[in-house]
């Protein structure tokens, strides 16, 4: 497992490491001021009203991204969330369309993700040799399946109640409803991990998973209580992702796994476990879609757009390695 | 590694045997169903529907063995495809070896790139190639221009999936050819030796005076040039050229090679249970029409079957090992 | 500790003022695409600024799309409006959604979109439909809450028709005969399926049977599959109808390379089938079918440019005149909506793909 060689480099260097994150941190603040700048000079529909009106569709991956940052602490991988969103919406829809109270709407939209979420946690967790990505590409198919069987034949829904959906979808201002609800659990996300025992264990298992368990962590507790959150967060983003679209198919949240992967990763938090700040992968989830809203605004080659943001992707991560390489050799050789 | 066994437990002791008999039951259940399956006809064009799958496989094996992962080859292989066939759509190249050279070459120099950014760069396996997956899948658009290469500009091209050389199709035959090299390499050369070594200890490998960044570069170029040769093979085999062609398969590939007991830890697998884990797939994508499972359901089905494959694989692992276990207490 | 969580808000906080400060500076732009709109609403004649039109197609890198968007923007551009062509980054609704969302807030006259999904662009299309924006659709609709009119490249019906009398001509009067669709959920294909299975009811067709409808998702591999898996089912077939582009040339190409005595028929690109048209047995389609894209995209912006002028608002009874195209007339939908078809399925046959092959 990578986790193998990247042990060694956080056992080095504490303090090195801590310096590069923080400066990483102060870089993604740098950066989202230059974006908002550029952005705003190349169109000029980039206004704020315009921005907070095009955001709640990318918002809802930041729910995504939230647990997928403590699945990659732990040096897991979730590729089932996008099915997950889904299949949440899917029966959200449902049950909107059979005059359900809206509180019963929500609850199934919760409900359903948290189901999933909680799927895979019991999968990982009893077998534990399985590796996440080949179980959560299982399950992707067969949530997404499932999404494809109850919608049967038109392959679609919509929903012939929209009320309730219009009201979640509403804004205070200028400012929409989804806006506060991904603060708050980014806020809530954010202190979990840095601030409680629970918080410490996920770092712990994802730097050493063995040496975790001999000092006494429950690992398969938390991975299945993670993996539930990881379920409930989609439920959330399914529940909120209605609200932009009025129903379902079945291609909704295609892709969204690897998006909500991108904004952590690009937010200093590593696959292989055991690193990263929370806050980095929020400021990163904005700075993507402020690029995404502004770069779409000049009707750039969507392809294009992918292009710069898979270059910014791999830049973000070698970059700091290639700079942190240098110290690294620097600091051995004084050592020795 | 366990070398100097009875046959008889080595057939019991290795997964490639629980696979086979996974294969077995799977064929017979199938041929129970509909009988057309079992026949040389639908087998033939089994391997060569999926032989772009099972070709990938072999290199996706030499990633996982190190323990890492490529998501970028699906978009490799479009790529290239993509490349072989505006090629052929405006005359510019028409012999049909030197179009394989060329797609070849583009996926050998697309690995070396993310070989480089790997081993070199020291960038996760999983955030590169996702990476690339964005920008090989965008200049494959951007090359197309929103243009296919559709049959009509093909030409002599397209009839090389129909040749035949020792009444063999030539794309089951590459493929074939693909593995005997690969099982050759990984089981008697110094090369796959390596591989091996650097997947199952890096540290240990690397004190041994393994350069264990050249393996790895290695192993991703290796990748990018199966990608990129299948590139050529796909637009042979399916006579057209889109840029979204085989978007998404490279979960397929990752999933057979795990089906096949190739651990995505490193170190452990081989390319006898990489070519059984794709054949797994590839009938369950042939089969799945054939015995009426209703199409809806089909993906469904799908999902379980892997689901249910893997499962099994540990649960014999784990038998397997109590096994082994018992006969040291011994 | 806490300064990370406190950089955390600052972080947000920069975002917001810097909007606001983005948002400050542009008020002047953003009244004046209010007043654009009303303009519209008035349709003042002595508003000289451009209009915006705008198309969003399926997906991208697709020559299908891309001849409609050539044809829409050929239209635009000759009527002295301004086009924007947009392609979602995916084949699907919520791509189309954040390109609908871009184009509201660059304050278009217009939009006309082939929907990938029925349902899914509600939200987003009654958004810009408050923003005072015309929205349209083309190729292939948008639930009739989501748009104000659109243009159909053909009746439900008249493409049944056809294609039934294909099936019917082609396997001269019976026999067995499947269907290769798109995936089991695409509408324009259910529709067409649907409306042939009502077709087949009258006695004319009674000795033929419709053995399966196999579903290739648009995947080339796929399509293979499932063709492969028709023929060794059903030896007797005889007839194949694969109303989907992708699957039309992956099921011709699995024919003609085995030589199967089955035929093939359905709608599909000129380009992409030349080389399986043709009347004799090493062809492994006598004739299909298809519109021409183009036109489906030339009608689409005279459409739009008759919703932006006020001469159509989209209901039914309104007619307008399309250039060069003649005069239409906006209809009723089968969904309660309202439509504009463009005519009967053109056939492609041995004796006219040569010409157009390589028009589209």
């Amino acid at each position: 497992m990578a986790g193998k060689s990247g042990r060694t480099i956080s056992n080095v260097p504490e303090k090195s490491w801590k310096k590069t994150v923080l400066s990483w941190e102060g870089m993604l603040v740098l950066l989202i001021i230059l974006i908002n700048i550029f952005c705003a000079s190349i169109s000029p529909s980039y206004q704020l009203a315009n921005v907070l009106r095009e955001m709640p569709k990318y918002l809802t991956e930041v729910f995504l991204m939230l647990p997928m940052a403590y699945i990659l602490i732990l040096g897991e991988i979730d590729i089932s969330v996008g099915a997950t969103v889904c299949l949440s919406a899917t029966m959200t829809c449902m049950v909107c369309n059979k005059d359900m109270p809206f509180i019963v709407v929500v609850l199934t939209a919760l409900l359903v993700g948290t189901i999933c979420g909680f799927i895979n946690g019991m999968i990982l967790t009893r077998f534990t040799e399985l590796p996440p990505m080949i179980v959560t590409l299982g399950t992707q198919i067969v949530f997404r399946g499932i999404a494809e069987i109850a919608l049967g034949s038109g392959g679609s829904i919509s929903l012939s109640n929209t009320d309730g959906f219009r009201m979640i979808a509403g804004k205070a201002g200028m400012i929409p409803y989804i806006l506060f609800v991904v603060l708050i659990f980014a806020v809530i996300f954010t202190l979990v991990l840095s601030k409680t025992t629970f918080g410490r264990s996920v770092y712990a298992i994802g730097s050493n998973r063995l040496a975790a368990y001999y000092s006494g962590i429950h690992v398969q507790n938390i991975r299945l209580i993670i993996y539930t959150a990881m379920g409930f967060m989609a439920g959330l983003a399914a529940l909120f992702l209605t609200s932009v679209l009025y129903g379902a198919n079945t291609t909704t949240g295609n892709g969204f796994e690897l998006d909500a992967i991108a904004m952590a990763v690009f937010g200093g938090i590593s696959t292989a476990g055991g690193k990263g700040k929370l806050q980095g992968g929020i400021i990163s989830a904005f700075i993507i879609i402020c690029l995404r809203i502004g770069l779409g605004q000049i009707n750039m080659n969507p392809q294009l757009i992918l292009i710069i943001l898979g270059a910014l992707l791999i830049l973000a991560v070698l970059l700091p390695n290639i700079g942190g390489e240098v110290k690294l050799k620097k600091k051995t050789v004084s050592a020795k | 590694m366990k070398d100097n066994k009875s046959i008889w437990k080595k057939i019991t002791g290795s997964r490639e045997a629980s696979l086979l008999i996974v294969l077995i039951i799977l064929c017979v259940v199938i041929s129970f169903r509909s009988p057309s399956f079992m026949t040389l006809k639908s087998i033939t064009d089994m391997l060569k529907n999926n032989a772009v799958i099972m070709i990938m496989t072999l290199g996706m094996l030499g990633v996982l063995l190190l323990g890492g992962i490529d998501i970028s080859i699906a978009s490799t292989l479009a790529f290239s495809g993509m490349t072989v066939g505006m090629l052929l759509k405006y005359n510019i190249v028409e012999n049909a070896f030197l179009l394989f050279l060329i797609a070849i070459g583009l996926g050998a120099l697309c690995g070396l790139v993310v070989g480089l950014v790997i081993a070199k760069g020291k960038v996760l396996p999983i955030i590169a190639t996702m990476g690339f997956m964005y920008i090989y899948r965008g200049l494959a658009y951007l090359i197309g221009n929103s243009q296919w290469a559709s049959a009509e500009n093909l030409g002599e091209f397209k009839n090389f999936a129909l040749g035949k050389v020792l009444g063999i199709n030539n794309v089951v035959l590459i493929m074939l050819l693909c593995y005997v090299i690969f099982f050759i390499v990984m089981k008697w050369t110094k090369i796959g030796r390596k591989v091996y070594a650097v997947g199952s200890n890096r540290e240990a490998a690397a004190i041994s005076g393994i350069n264990t960044s050249n393996v790895e570069l290695m192993v991703y170029t290796v990748m990018g040039t199966l990608a990129g040769l299948c590139g050529a093979l796909a637009v042979a085999v399916y006579s057209s050229a889109q840029p979204n062609m085989l978007y998404g398969k490279e979960m397929d590939v990752i999933a057979a090679c795990v089906i096949g007991g190739v651990s995505m830890t490193g170190g452990r697998g081989s390319v006898v249970g990489a070519f059984l884990g794709s054949l797994i797939l590839a009938i369950i994508a042939k089969a799945l029409p054939l015995v009426g499972i209703d199409s809806i359901a089909q993906n469904t089905v799908k999902g379980v079957i892997i689901l249910v494959v893997v499962i099994l694989n540990v649960v014999t692992q784990r038998v397997m090992d109590k096994n082994n276990l018992k006969g040291r207490e011994m | 500790m806490k300064k990370k969580v406190l950089s955390v808000l600052l972080c947000v906080a920069m975002v917001g003022t810097l909007a606001v400060g983005c948002g400050s500076k542009d008020e002047g732009s953003d009244s004046k695409a209010d007043a654009k709109t009303e303009d519209t609403q008035k349709d003042d004649a002595g508003d000289s600024g451009k209009k915006t039109y705008a198309i969003v197609t399926k997906a991208a890198g697709n020559p299908y799309n891309e001849k409609e968007a050539e044809g829409f923007q050929e239209v635009i551009e000759a009527e002295g409006g301004e086009c924007i062509v947009k392609h979602p980054e995916a084949a699907t609704a919520d791509a189309q959604v954040s390109v609908i969302q871009s184009l509201i807030s660059q304050g278009v006259d217009s939009i006309a979109i082939a929907a990938n999904d029925e349902n899914a662009l509600q939200a987003a299309l009654e958004e810009a439909m408050d923003a005072g924006i015309k929205v349209s659709c083309l190729d292939s609709k948008a639930n009739a809450d989501s748009r104000q009119t659109f243009v159909n490249q053909a009746g439900v019906t008249e493409i049944g028709q056809a294609l039934m009398d294909a099936v019917l001509d082609i396997t001269g009067g019976e026999g067995q005969w499947a269907i290769l669709s798109a995936t089991s959920q695409a509408a324009n294909q259910n529709a067409w399926i649907d409306s042939m299975k009502e077709i087949m009811k009258d006695d004319k067709y009674s000795k033929l049977e419709l053995v399966e409808v196999a579903y290739g998702d648009d995947e080339p591999q796929k399509s293979t599959d499932q063709t492969q898996a028709l023929l060794s089912k059903y030896p007797d077939l005889k007839v194949i109808c694969a109303p989907t582009t992708v699957g039309i040339n992956a099921a011709a190409k699995v024919l003609q390379d085995e030589k199967s005595s089955v035929k093939l028929t359905g709608l599909g690109l000129p380009s992409e089938m030349a080389e399986y048209i043709g009347d004799d047995d090493a062809h492994s389609c006598p004739y299909m079918y298809l519109w021409n894209p183009i036109d489906v995209g030339r009608l689409g912006a005279y459409t739009s440019i008759a919703l932006v002028d006020g001469t159509i608002t989209g209901a039914a009874g309104d007619q307008f005149t399309a250039g060069d195209m003649g005069d239409y007339e906006v209809v009723e939908a089968d969904d309660g909506g309202t439509e504009v078809i463009l005519g009967a399925p053109f056939k492609f046959d041995p004796d006219n793909i040569g010409e157009w092959k390589d028009v589209y």
